[in-house]
């Protein structure tokens, strides 16, 4: 979309200078809106723990550094394997959930089967829950089953809540792919697995990646609460309870505990562009005539 | 061999009979063309055939074999979808090698095969791209190449060339004539474009309402209709349908009465005609200016000059349907105006109350 005036610029594309100014400015109250506690975040982090509680508070940092990039792994020796920590449970979490979520979607969105309908909306009812409101049943789940202060009380209840919204959101994306593609493989002779691995999976590629994204990102992000009440060992905490490390006995070192959290998303938002290179639009282009 | 018979198929969905009781006998080598307009039942007989729906009733029999419940590839049947339906993430190559992977067939004979086929359907230079690169008119050619490397012994094919443009389907249905004689495989091909049937067809399957409504080579079908409803659907511009009454029934025909006109239309006929209310049919391109054997005046409103043919529509009094006339392009009409037009009582047909043709007498080839 052109936003300047010229001559190439279609009417439909033309603005007055006015309404170019409307639109940037709200972009920009849209985007100062949400990204202004990360702007915050990011201005305590470069400042020096004195200059916290000047008064008269300023948010401009006055000689603004780095130190506290540097500090953070001194105060908080286990930090880098909080970091871990989340970023496994999170990676085995989606795996599981992929492992499960790929073949389901596909059946729920070709076949057609008794109580079909019900069990889609169980799994709306189901994700409408958060996992705070079930945790005392989810508690004394993981205490029969030996699971708590493991890795695996964190990865299975986080798994389990992520499928429901990942099997409606990988189905609608498979029941893009056309029916016909399916017939045409059996005519073939190609059998129902045969189909789903060498025609339909590689399809549904890019709708795959996006579940993974979006189930990594819940995974990273909803850690805190059952790491908080299933684990109770160090070594396991992930990085949203690593955080706390940082509130000591007497203060909190906050310029470091806002460092210790960018620099926590980081790997996060490192994969997630990686995969992003891989969601390319317009796969099934040329598959059928539309 | 590839000789398919159909005995007494019939197709329920729930409560609506959509094919109704079909029988038909496909000899190995023809190229039999399914027409009809939508919702007749043609996709769903196709879909039979091939063993993508399963028949409510009666056999499909393929060279003495009932295939009910056989699996397509079971059947010796390749089809060719509407859609194309290519694997758009595989090449060319691999989409027409589909198949043959899926059978495991060794890979010197598979590209031997994918070559052969891409050779018949000129798509050598374009193996290694993807679908998405290809023309509408090379995509069919890819998933008919799909089909031709299991030399399947009867070829299905499901409206391919509809979603073609209208040049492209002129060429794509001459390279189906060429191909069906360089393979000599049995094809059938559901349509509802007659032109497509009357050019690459053996013989047609006229379907109506699930219903087969005559069966027959082209010329018969366009000579010989057996009810109003084929008359109606083969040839275009459509017949002209004009009231008339029986006269007399002699061994020459059956006199009516047209319009005040004694005509005398060399039908077979029965005495019970005599008297009767029926439908005389006449063609729009047997429809000439000037006076002749049956005459009429009409006002057509609407004149369209094609340049090889000036076809004209004039509104008949107290009817729904438009008269149509054909005429050489040389010739031509003011709309609007009234003009004389007449025909030949021997290019007439006749039918009874019921719809149903008496037979011309007469050799039409």
């Amino acid at each position: 979309m052109a936003i300047f005036r010229n001559d190439d610029t279609p009417m439909i594309d033309r603005y007055r200078w006015w309404e170019i100014v409307l639109i940037y400015l709200g972009i920009f109250a849209f985007l100062f809106f949400l990204l202004s506690p990360f702007i915050e975040g990011f201005l305590v982090s470069l400042k020096p723990l004195s200059q916290l509680f000047s008064s008269p508070y300023t948010f401009w940092p006055e000689n603004g550094s780095f130190a506290a990039y540097t500090n953070l792994w001194k105060t908080v020796p286990g930090f880098a394997r909080y970091i871990f920590n989340s970023f496994l449970i999170s990676t085995i979490a989606t795996s599981i959930v992929l492992l499960l979520v790929v073949p389901a979607s596909y059946a729920f969105a070709r076949f057609h089967f008794r109580g079909m309908g019900l069990v889609l909306a169980a799994f709306l009812a189901v994700s409408m829950f958060s996992g705070a409101v079930l945790l005392i049943p989810l508690f004394r789940l993981m205490r029969t089953l030996g699971l708590l202060n493991t890795y695996w009380a964190m990865i299975v209840p986080g798994a389990a809540f992520l499928i429901p919204s990942a099997i409606w959101l990988l189905r609608t994306y498979m029941m893009r792919i056309p029916a016909e593609l399916n017939e045409a493989a059996y005519m073939d002779g190609a059998s129902q697995f045969y189909t789903f691995r060498r025609v339909i999976l590689p399809i549904a590629m890019p709708g795959i990646i996006v579940v993974a994204i979006v189930t990594f990102i819940g995974a990273y992000s909803q850690q805190f609460i059952f790491a908080l009440t299933f684990n109770s060992k160090t070594e396991y905490m992930p990085l949203p309870i690593g955080l706390y490390a940082f509130f000591g006995k007497q203060d909190v070192v906050w310029n470091e505990l806002m460092a210790a959290s960018f620099v926590g998303i980081l790997p996060a938002l490192v994969l997630i562009f990686f995969l992003q290179r891989y969601l390319v639009g317009g796969l099934t282009a040329g598959a059928v005539k539309q | 061999m590839g000789q398919l018979t159909l005995k007494n198929i019939v197709k329920r969905f729930g409560a609506i009979e959509v094919v109704k009781s079909v029988s038909l006998e496909v000899a190995d080598g023809e190229f039999m063309v399914f027409v009809g307009p939508s919702g007749c039942g043609k996709s769903t007989l196709l879909r039979m055939i091939a063993g993508l729906e399963h028949t409510s009733g009666g056999d499909i029999v393929i060279d003495g074999r009932r295939v009910n419940d056989l699996p397509p590839v079971k059947r010796g049947i390749a089809m060719v979808f509407q859609s194309y339906a290519l694997y758009p993430h595989m090449s060319v190559y691999e989409n027409i090698a589909f198949p043959l992977r899926v059978e495991r067939a060794p890979e010197a004979t598979i590209r031997e095969k994918v070559e052969a086929a891409a050779k018949i359907l000129h798509l050598d230079q374009r193996l290694e791209q993807k679908p998405g690169m290809l023309s509408g008119g090379q995509r069919q050619r890819v998933a008919i190449g799909r089909a031709i490397v299991r030399d399947p012994e009867i070829f299905l094919f499901d409206e391919p060339l509809s979603n073609l443009d209208a040049a492209l389907r002129a060429d794509m249905r001459i390279e189906l004539t060429r191909l069906h004689k360089q393979l000599g495989a049995t094809m059938i091909y559901v349509t509802h474009d007659q032109v497509e049937a009357m050019t690459m067809a053996d013989r047609i399957v006229v379907l109506n309402a699930g219903y087969i409504a005559q069966v027959g080579a082209p010329l018969e079908l366009y000579h010989k209709p057996r009810n109003t409803f084929v008359a109606g659907f083969i040839g275009n511009p459509r017949m002209n349908m004009l009231p008339v009454t029986g006269i007399e029934v002699t061994a020459a025909g059956v006199e009516v009465d047209f319009q005040g006109q004694r005509l005398l239309i060399p039908v077979a006929g029965h005495k019970a005609l005599a008297g009767a209310p029926l439908t005389l049919g006449i063609r729009p391109e047997h429809v000439g200016i000037g006076r002749g054997e049956a005459n009429m005046t009409i006002t057509p409103n609407v004149v369209e000059q094609l340049g090889a043919q000036t076809i004209g529509y004039a509104p008949l009094p107290g009817r729904e349907e438009t008269f149509c006339f054909v005429l050489p392009g040389s010739q031509s009409t003011a709309d609007d105006q009234p003009v004389e037009v007449s025909f030949r009582a021997a290019d007439c047909h006749l039918f009874d109350a019921e719809g149903q043709a008496l037979e011309r007498m007469g050799q039409f080839d």
